[in-house]
C-alpha cells in the first residue's frame, strides 16, 4: 500500500504544479464544456497531496526521524453534489503514510448526505448522516488538509496525531442549525454515533498492540457551539465529544483483562483575525477513566490537559510566518509526571508524561495549488510522541524537530 | 482611506479641466498630490457586483453578499440556483472586492472555503482566469453571481448594490 500512496503523491506532486498554471483558466473556458456543465449543475471534485520531510535531534516522530525520514505522505481525494437545495452529497478517501502509524491504506475521510430542512439568509437547520467529522476545535474537520493547517504539524498537545482518532470523525448523525443577528452568527451541531477507531488509540491507551481489541463502546455524544462576528475577525468555540472505548482481552496470554476506557474530550477555542495577523489559542482537557484491565494496567483516572498561544503573521499574502507555544500533560494532577512515572515502576520516564515546546514555522504560497513549508520545534518533553514509534527506555527529554513539507492541491 | 476615496474623484476633475489657468507652483503642488492619490489608489478602485440579467432583485445586504460569496447560502430568494464565480485569490480585483465590499479579507475567504470544501460540509465558488472571463461566464450562466470593476456595458448583466 505504500507503494501506491508513493505512486499517487509523486504523481499529484508533479502533476498539479503545472496544472496550477493552466487549472483556472480551464476551469470555465470554452474548449472544456463537460467540466464547466458539471461545475454548474454542482457537482465538485477536490483534491491534496503531500510530502513532508522530518528530522529529529532524538526520538522517532513520523518514522525514523534521527536519521531524516520522508516517511509522511498523504494523498486526498473528495467528491461533492449538491443535488437540490435541499440535499448534498459528499465524500473523501485519504490515504496516509505516517511513519509506523500508518501504512498509507486509503481509508474513507468523511461520506455523508446533508438534508437541509430550513435555508434563509438567517438561518440553516440541516442534518448530516454518514461518516462525519467532529466539529472540534479550530481544526480537527480538516486535520489532515495541509493548506488548512497553521504549520506543518498541528499543535500536538490539543490535536494529538499518535491518537487522532480520540477526535477524528464518527459514524452516526449530527444536526447543524446557525441562526445570523447583527452583531454575529451562533453555529450549533449536536450529534451521536460510533466513534470510528483504529490501532493507534490502542498503542495510547495500553502502551502496545495486546493480543486483544479495542474498539467503540456505545455512543459517543458531539457537540460544538460557536460564534462569529459578521466580519469573521473574532471566533470563539467550546467543543466536545465523549466516547467510551472496550478492550476485548485476547484470552490468557493477555496481560490485561477485558477493560474499558471513558473519555471526554472538551475544547475552549479562540481566533482573531486582522489583515496581516492570526492570532489563535486552545485550551484542552482530556479526563479519561480505565477500568476493569486487571493489575497491569497502572492507570485509573487521569486529567489530560493541553493549550497552545500562536500567532501568524503574513509578511506578503503569499508568505506567513508563525510562532506557538504549547503545553501538555497526561495529567494535571501531577505535572512533572513523577507520580505516573512512579506507577509504571520508573518504567516510563516522568518527562514522557510532559511536553513543552516552542514552533516557528514559513508558509510560502507560490500559487493557488502550491505550497512549501518548514518549520522548527523545540520540545522539553516526549508526551507528544508516539509509544508505536519510541520504546520508553530510549527517550531522550529534549529534542529538536525540522520539517521540510511541499503539498499540492486542485 | 475612505478619506482617499472620496477625494480622488474631485482631485483628478480638477487636475485635468483647470491646469491651464494654474502656475507652475500650483501645477507643480497638484503634480506631488497626484502623485501621492496615484500611490495610495489602490483603494479606491471600484468594484462592481454583477449577477445574471435573471436576477431581479436591485439589491444585496452585505451579510447576503457574504452568504452568497461563502457559498453558505446556495439559492436566490426566487428558489434559482445561485453560481458564483471569482478570480484567483492574489488578483488584485478579487482582494480589493473581498475586503471593500465583503469586508473580508481573501485569505478569510479561501479558509472558509477550505474549510467547506475538506470537510465535507460546502463548496467553493469557481476560479475564472480574467474579468473578461468573469463577465463572459456571468452574462451567460443563469444565477451567477460575479463582480468586475466597473458598471457593465454587457446587457446581459446587472450590478447589484451592495449595503
Amino acid at each position: 500500500m505504500s507503494r501506491l500512496t508513493h505512486g499517487l503523491a509523486w504523481a499529484l506532486l508533479a502533476f498539479v504544479p503545472s496544472l496550477g498554471v493552466t487549472f483556472s483558466s480551464t476551469t470555465a473556458a470554452d474548449d472544456s464544456p463537460f467540466w464547466e456543465k458539471l461545475q454548474e449543475k454542482g457537482f465538485q471534485i477536490h483534491g491534496f497531496a503531500s510530502l513532508t520531510g522530518v528530522k529529529t535531534s532524538a526520538n522517532r516522530f513520523y518514522g525514523n526521524s534521527p536519521d531524516g525520514s520522508w516517511d509522511d505522505i498523504e494523498v486526498g481525494l473528495n467528491v461533492s453534489y449538491r443535488f437540490n437545495p435541499r440535499v448534498f452529497v459528499a465524500g473523501q478517501v485519504i490515504s496516509r503514510q505516517a511513519g509506523d502509524m500508518y501504512d498509507g491504506t486509503p481509508s474513507l475521510d468523511y461520506g455523508l448526505i446533508d438534508l437541509s430542512l430550513v435555508k434563509t439568509a438567517d438561518q440553516d437547520l440541516g442534518v448530516r448522516l454518514g461518516r462525519l467529522k467532529n466539529p472540534l476545535g479550530l481544526y480537527n474537520e480538516t486535520r489532515d488538509v495541509p493548506f488548512t493547517r497553521p504549520s506543518i504539524f498541528l499543535p500536538q498537545v490539543v490535536y494529538f496525531d499518535k491518537a487522532r482518532n480520540l477526535l477524528l470523525s464518527t459514524d452516526g448523525l449530527m444536526l447543524h442549525g446557525e441562526q445570523a443577528t447583527a452583531h454575529g452568527t451562533y453555529a450549533l451541531v449536536l450529534g451521536g454515533g460510533q466513534a470510528v477507531t483504529d490501532e493507534n488509540l490502542e498503542w495510547v491507551f495500553l502502551g502496545g498492540d495486546g493480543p486483544g481489541k479495542l474498539g467503540p463502546h456505545g455512543l459517543s455524544l458531539i457537540g460544538s457551539l460557536w460564534y462569529a462576528t459578521p466580519d469573521e475577525r473574532l471566533r470563539l468555540g467550546l467543543s466536545g465529544v465523549d466516547s467510551t472505548f472496550s478492550y476485548e482481552a485476547g484470552g490468557p496470554e493477555d496481560s490485561y483483562t477485558s477493560g474499558q476506557t471513558h473519555t471526554t474530550y472538551l475544547i475552549l477555542s479562540a481566533q482573531y483575525n486582522t489583515e496581516l495577523w492570526t492570532f489563535s489559542s486552545e485550551y484542552a482537557r482530556l479526563p479519561m477513566q480505565y477500568r476493569d484491565y486487571g493489575p497491569y494496567l497502572p492507570y485509573s483516572d487521569l486529567d489530560g490537559e493541553g493549550y497552545y498561544f500562536q500567532a501568524a503573521y503574513r509578511f506578503r499574502p503569499d508568505l506567513e510566518g508563525l510562532l506557538r507555544y504549547e503545553e501538555g500533560f497526561t495529567d494535571r494532577g501531577g505535572r512533572d509526571g513523577q507520580a505516573l512515572s512512579d506507577q509504571t515502576g520508573g518504567y516510563v520516564p516522568p518527562f514522557d508524561f510532559y511536553a513543552h515546546a516552542w514552533t516557528a514555522g514559513l508558509t510560502w504560497t507560490p500559487n493557488a495549488h502550491v505550497m512549501l513549508r518548514a518549520q522548527y520545534s523545540r520540545t522539553n518533553g516526549t508526551y507528544t510522541l508516539s509509544v508505536r514509534e519510541n520504546d520508553p527506555a530510549d527517550l531522550i527529554k529534549d529534542w529538536d524537530l525540522f520539517a521540510l513539507q511541499i503539498a499540492v492541491r486542485f | 482611506m475612505a478619506f482617499f476615496a472620496r477625494t480622488l474623484p474631485y482631485a483628478a476633475d480638477q487636475g485635468t479641466k483647470g491646469w491651464r489657468d494654474l502656475g507652475p507652483c500650483r501645477l507643480f503642488r497638484l503634480g506631488v498630490f497626484g502623485l501621492f492619490l496615484a500611490l495610495w489608489s489602490e483603494p479606491a478602485q471600484l468594484q462592481e457586483l454583477i449577477v445574471h440579467r435573471d436576477i431581479p432583485q436591485p439589491r444585496l445586504t452585505q451579510n447576503e453578499a457574504r452568504l452568497y460569496f461563502t457559498l453558505r447560502l446556495q439559492n436566490w430568494p426566487t428558489g434559482q440556483r445561485v453560481k458564483v464565480f471569482v478570480l484567483a485569490d492574489d488578483h488584485e480585483l478579487h482582494r480589493a472586492f473581498a475586503k471593500q465590499v465583503l469586508g473580508l479579507f481573501p485569505y478569510q475567504l479561501r479558509s472558509i472555503w477550505d474549510r467547506q470544501v475538506f470537510s465535507g460540509t460546502g463548496q467553493a465558488p469557481i476560479t475564472v482566469a480574467d474579468e473578461a472571463e468573469m463577465l463572459r461566464v456571468v452574462a451567460t450562466t443563469p444565477g451567477a453571481i460575479g463582480y468586475l470593476r466597473s458598471p457593465p456595458a454587457d446587457p446581459r448583466v446587472r450590478s447589484l448594490e451592495v449595503q
